[in-house]
C-alpha cells in the first residue's frame, strides 16, 4: 500500500456528528464558566454586584422584566426544552416531593398529589410511599390512601427497605436514628449508637429476610448495622463532609460521597476504596451497577473503573439524581433554569430537558425516586 | 485564538469545528472505540479551554491539541490492554470501527487494531496529521530513532495484516 493511499484511508475514518455536538456543548459550557485572567478590583466588583442586584430586582418587579428573567433562564437552561412534562422517557413512576407536597408522576406524564409532604421515598417494590412532614411519618399508597401515621418530632430522611414480606423504615429525628417496621409497629430509637449526621440512611438491597442499614454518624463514620439483632457489622474511619450514601444493586458495595472523595466500601468487611473526585453531592447506582455522581456543575458516570463526564449544564447548579428503573436514563434537576434534565446513558446519548417544573408542581420539587 | 482568548465564543466555536473532526478521528484510530475516542477528544478540548489564557499565541494550536489527544489515546490503549490481561471477559467490546467504513478503510481499521497503541499513534501522527518524524518525536517526547523504528515496524505489521485479510 502506498503512503498516499494510507493517508487517504486514515482520512476516511468516520467522524460522529452527535459526538461533536455533545462535545461542543461541554466545551461551550466550560468556556462560559472559565475564570477571566484579569479580575476587577474588589470595590469595583462590589459596585458591579450591587448594580446587578438592583437591576435584577427592578427586572423581576416589572412585566417586561419578567420576560428578561425568562430569557436569562433560557440562557442557563438547555436549548429546545419541552415546555411541560408530556411523558417520561422510560417506563416507571417518578416520586417527587417539596414545598408543594409529594407527587407521583406516571410514565404518561400524569401527576397525582399524595399530600402535604415535603419529603418522601418509595417502598422497596414501589407498592407504598413513606412520607414525612415535620412531626409526622405517614405511609400512603401511590394513589394517596393513607396506610398509617406515626408522630415523632423533627422527622427527616425516611427510607424504606426490606423484602416483599418484611420491611423496615429508617428515619432521623433531629440527629437520632429510628427504625420502625413496615406496618408501623415496633418503632425504636437506635439507642447506644452515635448520633446521625444529616445524611439519608440507606438499606442494603438483599433478597434474604434480613435487614442491614447504613448511616453516617455526626463524626463522619459510616456505620453498618443489623437493627433487628441490634448488632453493628462495621464502622468506618471518619470522613469529612459526608453527604450521601448508596448501596450497589447487588448489595455488595456501599458508596459514600464525602467532601473530597467518594469511598466504596465492601459490604461484608467495610474495606474502603477511594475514588478521588471532589465535591460530589449525590450518587446513585444504576440497576446494572454503574455509579452516577453529581457535582454542582457536572454529572459523572463511573463504569469499569473509569470516570467520564456525562453532562455539564450551560449554567446554574445541578441538584438531585435518580436512575430510571431500566437504567437507561438519569434524571437531574437544574432549579435555576426551572428545568429537569433527562440524560440517556444507554442506546444513545440524548439529553431531554423539561421546563416550567415549578408551575407544574406548584413549587420546584426534589427528586425522590423512580420505580417500576 | 486571540479572539477566543478575549472571550469570543464564536471564535472558540470556529476553532472547535475546525479541529474536532481530526482530533476525534485520531483518537478513534488509536483506541478503536467510539465512546473512548469521544471522551479523549472531548477532554483534550476541555483541557484547551482551561489553559486558554496561558496559551502562547505564537505557537500553533493544532500540534498542542494533537499531542494531548494522542498521548491520552496511548494511555487509554495501554490501560485497556492491561485490563484485558486481568479479566478478558470483562473487557469492553470495541464499539467503533466496526460500524462505519466499508471496504479498504474497514480493513485498514481492523489491521490497525492489530498494532499496539504506540505504533498506531505514530502512524496516525505521520499519515493523518502529516507530521515529520522529527515533529512526532517532539510531540511524543521520544528519540527520533524510536519514532522511525515504530513507524517502520508499524507499517510492516500493517502491511502483513492487510495481506492476511481476505479481499
Amino acid at each position: 500500500m502506498s503512503e498516499r493511499r494510507l493517508q487517504q484511508l486514515l482520512d476516511s475514518a468516520p467522524t460522529d456528528k452527535q459526538a461533536e455536538a455533545r462535545a461542543w456543548e461541554l466545551v461551550r459550557a466550560a468556556y462560559a464558566e472559565r475564570e477571566p485572567r484579569r479580575r476587577p478590583r474588589r470595590r469595583l466588583r462590589l459596585v458591579l454586584a450591587l448594580t446587578a442586584v438592583t437591576a435584577i430586582a427592578a427586572a423581576v418587579l416589572s412585566q417586561p422584566g419578567r420576560a428578561v428573567v425568562n430569557a436569562v433562564r433560557r440562557s442557563i437552561g438547555i436549548e429546545h426544552a419541552q415546555p411541560a412534562l408530556f411523558r417520561l422517557p422510560a417506563t416507571g413512576r417518578l416520586l417527587v416531593a417539596g414545598p408543594s407536597g409529594a407527587w407521583v408522576v406516571a410514565a404518561d406524564g400524569s401527576k397525582r398529589r399524595l399530600g402535604d409532604f415535603p419529603q418522601a421515598s418509595w417502598s422497596p417494590h414501589g407498592l407504598y410511599v413513606v412520607a414525612a412532614a415535620t412531626n409526622q411519618l405517614t405511609t400512603v399508597t401511590p394513589t394517596g390512601a393513607v396506610h398509617w401515621t406515626l408522630s415523632r418530632p423533627q422527622i427527616r430522611f425516611p427510607r424504606w427497605g426490606g423484602t416483599r414480606t418484611d420491611t423496615r423504615i429508617a428515619y432521623l429525628t433531629t440527629s437520632r436514628l429510628h427504625v420502625v417496621a413496615g406496618d408501623g409497629t415496633g418503632d425504636v430509637d437506635a439507642e447506644g449508637l452515635p448520633d446521625a449526621a444529616p445524611v439519608p440512611p440507606a438499606w442494603q438491597p438483599t433478597p434474604a429476610d434480613r435487614h442491614v442499614l447504613a448511616y453516617v454518624t455526626t463524626r463522619g463514620r459510616v456505620t453498618v448495622l443489623d437493627p433487628d439483632r441490634g448488632t453493628v457489622r462495621w464502622i468506618s474511619a471518619a470522613y469529612t463532609g459526608a453527604r450521601a450514601l448508596a448501596w450497589s444493586p447487588d448489595g455488595a458495595q456501599l458508596a459514600l460521597a464525602a467532601r473530597t472523595k467518594v469511598v466504596l466500601f465492601a459490604a461484608g468487611t467495610g474495606r474502603a476504596t477511594t475514588v478521588h473526585v471532589e465535591g460530589v453531592r449525590a450518587l446513585a447506582f444504576a440497576p446494572d451497577g454503574r455509579l452516577a455522581l453529581l457535582r454542582s456543575r457536572q454529572v459523572l458516570l463511573r463504569q469499569d473503573g473509569r470516570l467520564r463526564t456525562l453532562f455539564v449544564p450551560p449554567g446554574g447548579r445541578l441538584r438531585g439524581l435518580v436512575w430510571s428503573p431500566d437504567g437507561r436514563w438519569l434524571l437531574t434537576e437544574l432549579p435555576a433554569a426551572d428545568e429537569w434534565v433527562f440524560l440517556q446513558t444507554r442506546g444513545g446519548r440524548r439529553i431531554l430537558a423539561v421546563s416550567h417544573i415549578a408551575a407544574q408542581f406548584g413549587a420546584f420539587p426534589s427528586l425522590s425516586g423512580w420505580t417500576s | 485564538m486571540r479572539d477566543a482568548q478575549r472571550g469570543s465564543a464564536a471564535a472558540l466555536e470556529h476553532l472547535f469545528r475546525h479541529h474536532w473532526p481530526r482530533a476525534y478521528r485520531a483518537a478513534l484510530l488509536v483506541v478503536g472505540d467510539a465512546a473512548a475516542a469521544e471522551d479523549i477528544a472531548q477532554e483534550a478540548f476541555l483541557a484547551a479551554v482551561r489553559a486558554l489564557d496561558r496559551f502562547d499565541r505564537r505557537r500553533p494550536f493544532g500540534p498542542w491539541l494533537h499531542r494531548i489527544v494522542v498521548n491520552r489515546a496511548i494511555d487509554w490503549g495501554r490501560a485497556r490492554t492491561l485490563r484485558r490481561e486481568l479479566a478478558e471477559a470483562d473487557a469492553p467490546e470495541p464499539a467503533a470501527l466496526e460500524r462505519e467504513p466499508p471496504g479498504h478503510a474497514q480493513r485498514l481499521a481492523a489491521a490497525l487494531a492489530g498494532l499496539g497503541p504506540e505504533h498506531r499513534a505514530v502512524i496516525v501522527l505521520r499519515y493523518l496529521f502529516e507530521y515529520t518524524p522529527g515533529e512526532i518525536a517532539e510531540l511524543l517526547d521520544l528519540p527520533r530513532g524510536t519514532v522511525n523504528s515504530r513507524l517502520r515496524r508499524g507499517l510492516d505489521r500493517l502491511e502483513a495484516l492487510l495481506r492476511e485479510e481476505p479481499e
